[in-house]
C-alpha cells in the first residue's frame, strides 16, 4: 500500500507539471484567435487524466494546483487573469465532478460538460469584473468551440489512457 | 460515446444557436449622436439618416456628416485638423474630439464593437 501510494503521489505531480507546461507553452501560441480568449485548453488534459485514472478529489488537486503554479510562474498571480482562470476553472471542476458522478456519460461528455462550464464561468467572471456585457455575445460562440476542444481533449486523453495502460478506468464510462 | 453525450452535444448546439438569435435583432440599437459646445449638448443627431449638419465652434463652423450609420468631421477650422481627419466614426467607445472649438461628438446607445483587450 505504501509503494502505490508513492506512486499515485508521483504520477500526480508529473501531471501537475505537465499541465503547467502544456498550459505556459499555449500562452505562447494564441491557436486560434477568431475569438477573444478561446483555447483549446490542452492542459486540461491531466485534469481528464487524474480523474480516469485516480478520481473526482485527485483531478480538483491537479488542476488547482496547475492553475495556482503557472499563474506564479507566469507572473500573473492574484491578477484578473488569475481570477478568470480560477473562476472558469472552478466552474468546470464542478460540471466534470457532476457529470463523472453521475454516470450517463462517457469521457467525451465529461470533457465537453467541463469545457462548456468552463467558458460559461469565464464569461460570468468578465461581465462581472469588467461590467460590460458585450462579452456575453461572444458566449455562444465559445459554447459551440467548446464542443469542438472538449471532444479533442477527450480524444487525446482516450489515447492516453489507453497507451499508459490505465484503459480499464475508461470501461467505466 | 454514449446516448447521453450527444444529447449533451446537441444541447449545446441548440443552446449556441439559440444564443445567437437576439443578437440579430438589436444590431440598430446605436442609432444617436450626440454634439457638446463648451460643454453643453446642442445637438442630437439620428445616425439611421443620412445628413449633413453644422454647428458652430469657438473657431467657426463645424461640419459634420452622417453616412451609413457613422459620423464623421467633414470641414472645421484648427492648427491640426485632428477631428477631420479621424474619419467615420461608429462606436460608442471613440468620441470625436475637436479641441481648439471646444467640440465633442458621442455615440450614444449599445454598442456592438469590442476593442477591450483580455489577455
Amino acid at each position: 500500500m505504501k509503494t502505490s501510494s508513492t506512486k499515485k503521489a508521483v504520477v500526480l505531480a508529473f501531471l501537475v507539471a505537465a499541465g503547467i507546461l502544456m498550459q505556459l507553452i499555449e500562452s505562447f501560441f494564441p491557436v486560434v484567435m477568431i475569438v477573444p480568449g478561446y483555447k483549446i485548453g490542452l492542459a486540461n488534459i491531466t485534469g481528464l487524466f487524474a480523474l480516469y485514472a485516480y478520481g473526482i478529489k485527485e483531478m480538483w488537486i491537479v488542476t488547482l494546483l496547475r492553475i495556482f503554479l503557472s499563474a506564479l510562474a507566469q507572473g500573473s498571480i492574484f491578477s484578473v487573469s488569475f481570477a478568470l482562470s480560477m473562476t472558469g476553472g472552478l466552474m468546470g471542476l464542478a460540471a466534470m465532478s457532476l457529470a463523472y458522478k453521475c454516470g450517463w456519460f462517457s469521457i467525451y461528455g465529461v470533457s465537453t460538460a467541463g469545457a462548456a462550464a468552463h467558458s460559461f464561468g469565464q464569461v460570468l467572471a468578465i461581465s462581472w469584473i469588467y461590467q460590460q456585457f458585450f462579452m456575453q455575445l461572444f458566449l455562444p460562440v465559445l459554447t459551440a468551440l467548446s464542443i469542438v476542444s472538449g471532444l479533442a481533449i477527450a480524444m487525446l486523453t482516450s489515447m492516453l489512457l489507453t497507451r499508459l495502460r490505465f484503459s480499464r478506468a475508461l470501461e467505466r464510462g | 460515446m454514449k446516448k447521453a453525450d450527444y444529447l449533451l452535444i446537441c444541447a449545446l448546439m441548440v443552446f449556441s444557436a439559440g444564443a445567437l438569435i437576439p443578437l440579430a435583432f438589436s444590431r440598430k440599437e446605436a442609432s444617436r449622436a450626440v454634439v457638446q459646445v463648451r460643454n453643453k449638448e446642442i445637438m442630437a443627431i439620428d445616425l439611421l439618416k443620412d445628413a449633413n449638419y453644422t454647428v458652430q465652434g469657438t473657431n467657426g463652423p463645424v461640419n459634420i456628416e452622417v453616412k451609413d450609420g457613422a459620423i464623421r468631421v467633414t470641414q472645421e477650422n484648427s492648427p491640426h485638423h485632428y477631428c477631420s481627419k479621424q474619419g467615420f466614426v461608429d462606436s460608442v467607445n471613440t468620441p470625436i474630439v475637436c479641441l481648439p472649438n471646444e467640440t465633442v461628438i458621442t455615440i450614444e446607445g449599445e454598442d456592438e464593437s469590442e476593442d477591450t483587450v483580455i489577455s
